[in-house]
């Protein structure tokens, strides 16, 4: 790489999504970590946008940004456990995270590295309406099955959710039956 | 930009969820980090889309995508479970499994 | 119609039916339901048989049609299909006549059983008509045998058809071990027959040493599936099953596909004299045995079975005299007055609820029309001249007139003296003499009783005289001399019959019984096959459970026991927190990612 190469509207996305996705995982505020985590997925939305990607970096901004970040927003303030906005994230073992995510990082780059060099410029830019014939003619079923998926998974939730036999009794915490078993 | 830049880009995020996944103690909270994980994997597939060339690659960040949403909700279900059930959200507190 | 159309007709009609009541298990359940389902299709056997005789007598020709199973590169491993001949166009219609007449007799015999068993009775006789057309049709050997394996399931299904009775379970058992090991032959020698010959055809001519190992190993299988000593002890206690059972299978058609499968194989016997040789000797020593042994039963229908042994003998003997026709006559007129001495006998225990002899006595007056059947039947039993047995055995015994020092022809002739005394020692009890308690009650069953009985005493009284007809069907010279052999044959008769008359009229006891029952010969053989099978299968047997028991069971409790122990041990791994399985699998990428960069 030369600085020929140098590439500033890359360069801008890549900090903004690892700055922003540090302090996902380092804010002490729950609702701050959200919104850091919003940042995070803008960018990407971003980085799929210069990937000759439109169509994803849309479905990013509606689906992560819109969705998840809404829905985990609701958790937060949904398992608040006093009535102050402060939803404290407490962190353990920093040292031992920090560990292992650096070797898994350093060890990764390297195989990435090895891998990326195998493939060397970009292919002609598949179009939306390339994705949208493949998405429905090749991947069809696929595509029926994950809507089951979807289907089973909001079920899933809603019948978790309501759930009451799990819940705290005046004497302590239910205990499952299973939990009498001794070995 | 060359595909081996991306690629790193998307190490470094899945390496912060990690990270965070190993640190945090609150359910949200590695909810959160197990999404920035997810993201980097998608990262990785519209890389090598792009690079490559075809559409196959997008078809599948859908699909991850609809995937991550299911996972978020039931996740996000169980956190409430635990909620009720414990009166917080730190995962520490479910350790039944282990009788 | 076709001929080959009215075979298949014959033979899949009673298919029919049993599939039919085995799918639809309400109508199997409803029980009377059931019974008419058997009947039509019986019926509809008879009817395609009957007409098949008519063809011929018209002058149809024998057919022989055949479709490739199981082909491989272009050439038929095997072949199905029909071969209506003059032996089984009649074998046909004895086979259907019997096997309605019997069924008819069952719906009557078979009342008082649930609803459920009734059907399941029925189902099965249905299933044994279409495996016992299945042998009589089949074109080969190999069809036969398919034929062979089923009849001997149906009869082994019937048997224990009371398998609640442990008696009757052991019975069925033992009758599928006995008849099994006998199979056996016929399976080698199949096997045997295709390696030489390369199919399965009866007319094969593959050199007399071949022959005779084919033959022997056929000859195993007939020793067992007809009862010849040694290995008989499976018949009478087959008489386990209803009394309408032992009629049709273990007296009248299916013991007699031994026999048949012989009359089939004729050309493939004629090549082994040294096969014939060892029937001769084995039919004659078994029809003197068994008769023997039928004098000193208490039992009226173990009786008749060992009775079924010794015409079994007779009809063996003949085949290995080389006279393939005197056998298959005898098979014939033997099928009528059998299946009638045994229904007979179930219109008596039906009336008196025992079947022992000792219950019996005086039912002359109550039961007339059981008397006079049973009378039929055993003089035609008896080979009472102008009786269907006595030309049938006449051509027997002068098949082996003159044949291995007349040694044969004299047991035999001995056996014929003790037949017509056995069978008048049971008329005498049974029908004549003082009237017991028990039969005190009894009175004549039904129409459906009754008539069966009609049906069949009009052939054990006149089917000897269609011989000349079945001689020329099956190409054998017959004809009725007065020589030797059947005057001394009628003396035999007469004399058993007056001796019966004689020792038992008076109420009193032959004094060759009590030497007879102290030797008990039967149950000598029994226990010889008793304990031929307690040391060899038991022994294995047990051998095979020590090894089960210590070592396989102990390698699993090892494992077991080794599986709780690093349980145990891995269990402390296990904290409950997430984060640390979390981390369990991030150490796992790791090692993952390891191996990539190492590569």
């Amino acid at each position: 790489m030369t600085w020929a190469d140098f590439d500033p509207g890359f360069t801008l996305i890549s900090l903004i999504v690892v700055v922003s996705a540090f302090f996902v995982v380092r804010a002490q505020n729950m609702i701050h970590a959200v919104l850091w985590l919003g940042l995070t997925l803008l960018g990407t939305a971003a980085f799929y946008a210069r990937l000759n990607a439109p169509f994803l970096a849309g479905v990013q901004v509606l689906t992560y940004v819109g969705g998840i970040v809404t829905l985990m927003i609701f958790g937060v303030m949904v398992t608040r456990r006093h009535e102050s906005l402060e939803a404290e994230a407490a962190t353990v073992a920093p040292e031992r995270g920090l560990i292992f995510a650096s070797a898994i990082f350093v060890m990764l780059s390297v195989v990435m590295w090895r891998s990326a060099a195998t493939i060397p410029s970009p292919a002609p830019v598949a179009s939306s309406a390339d994705l949208a014939r493949v998405l429905l003619n090749e991947y069809l079923i696929a595509f029926e099955a994950l809507s089951l998926l979807l289907l089973a998974a909001i079920v899933g939730a809603v019948v978790l959710a309501r759930r009451r036999d799990l819940e705290t009794s005046p004497q302590g915490p239910v205990v499952p039956q299973a939990t009498e078993v001794q070995p | 930009m060359t595909l081996a830049s991306c690629l790193i880009l998307s190490a470094a995020v899945l390496c912060v969820g990690i990270y965070g996944l190993l640190t945090r103690k609150q359910a949200v909270a590695m909810l959160l980090s197990i999404e920035l994980m997810a993201n980097s994997a998608n990262m990785v597939f519209a890389s090598y889309g792009h690079f490559r060339g075809g559409p196959s690659a997008q078809v599948f960040v859908l699909f991850a995508l609809a995937i991550t949403v299911a996972e978020v909700a039931v996740g996000l279900a169980l956190v409430m479970l635990l909620y009720r059930r414990h009166g917080d959200t730190a995962l520490d507190l479910a350790s039944e499994a282990r009788q | 119609m076709s001929a080959v159309t009215l075979g298949l007709i014959a033979t899949f009609a009673p298919l029919a039916a049993a599939l039919l009541l085995w799918a639809l298990v309400p109508l199997r359940h409803r029980g009377a339901p059931a019974a008419w389902v058997t009947l039509l299709g019986s019926v509809i056997a008879l009817a395609a048989s009957v007409k098949l005789v008519i063809d011929r007598l018209g002058g149809a020709p024998d057919v022989r049609t055949t479709i490739p199973w199981i082909e491989e590169r272009g050439r038929a491993m095997a072949e199905l299909g029909v071969q209506l001949d003059g032996v089984s166009v009649p074998m046909l219609v004895i086979v259907c006549l019997v096997a309605l007449c019997v069924q008819l007799f069952s719906v009557a015999y078979m009342h008082d059983e649930p609803p459920r068993a009734f059907g399941r009775y029925f189902t099965l006789h249905a299933l044994f008509l279409f495996s016992m057309n299945v042998v009589v049709v089949s074109p080969n050997l190999l069809q036969l045998f398919a034929g062979w394996e089923l009849v001997g399931l149906t009869s082994y299904l019937l048997i224990g058809f009371y398998f609640a009775k442990p008696s009757a379970a052991q019975a069925a058992v033992k009758a599928f071990w006995m008849t099994k090991l006998a199979d056996m032959g016929f399976l080698f020698g199949l096997l045997v027959l295709y390696v030489n010959t390369g199919g399965f055809e009866w007319t094969a001519v593959p050199g007399t040493a071949i022959a005779t190992w084919v033959t022997a190993l056929l000859f195993l299988a007939v020793v067992g599936k007809s009862a010849q000593f040694p290995l008989h002890i499976w018949l009478p206690d087959a008489m386990e099953g209803p009394t309408p059972v032992s009629a049709l299978l273990h007296a009248a058609t299916m013991v007699a596909a031994g026999v048949f499968l012989v009359v089939r194989a004729d050309p493939l016997f004629a090549q082994a004299p040294a096969t014939r040789e060892v029937m001769l000797w084995i039919g004659a020593s078994t029809a003197v045995f068994a008769a023997g042994l039928a004098l000193v039963q208490k039992d009226i229908k173990k009786v008749l079975a060992f009775s079924t042994c010794s015409q079994l003998g007779y009809m063996v003997a003949a085949l290995g005299a080389g006279q393939a026709f005197a056998g298959f006559f005898h098979l014939g007129t033997h099928a009528f007055f059998k299946a009638l001495l045994f229904l007979a006998a179930g219109s008596v225990i039906h009336a008196v609820h025992s079947n022992s002899l000792d219950d019996m006595g005086g039912l002359r007056k109550k039961l007339p029309l059981t008397t006079a059947a049973f009378v039929i039947g055993a003089l035609s039993l008896a080979g009472v001249p102008g009786f269907a047995g006595f030309f049938s055995k006449d051509l027997v015994l002068g098949a082996l007139e003159g044949k291995a020092s007349w040694v044969p022809w004299a047991m035999l002739m001995g056996s014929a003296f003790l037949t017509a005394f056995y069978m008048g020692r049971v008329v005498i009890k049974a029908f004549w003499g003082a009237e017991s308690e028990k039969a005190a009650h009894a009175h004549e069953g039904g129409l459906a009783m009754t008539g069966p009985l009609v049906a069949l005493a009009l052939p054990s009284l006149g089917a000897g005289f269609l011989g000349g007809w079945l001689a020329t069907q099956v190409r054998a010279e017959y004809h009725l001399h007065l020589g030797l052999t059947p005057i001394a044959a009628s003396a035999m008769a007469l004399l058993g019959i007056g001796a019966a008359i004689m020792v038992f009229g008076k109420g009193g006891q032959a004094p060759l019984v009590g030497t007879l029952e102290k030797l008990d010969a039967f149950s000598l053989v029994d226990k010889t096959w008793a304990g031929a099978y307690r040391i060899g299968l038991l022994g294995v047997s047990s051998l095979a459970g020590w090894i089960d028991r210590y070592l396989i069971d102990g390698l699993m409790n090892f494992t077991g026991w080794a599986a709780l122990e690093g349980g145990a041990s891995a269990r402390k791994l296990q904290t409950g927190l997430v984060r640390d399985y979390a981390m369990l699998v991030v150490v796992g990428v790791l090692v993952l990612v390891l191996i990539g960069v190492l590569r």
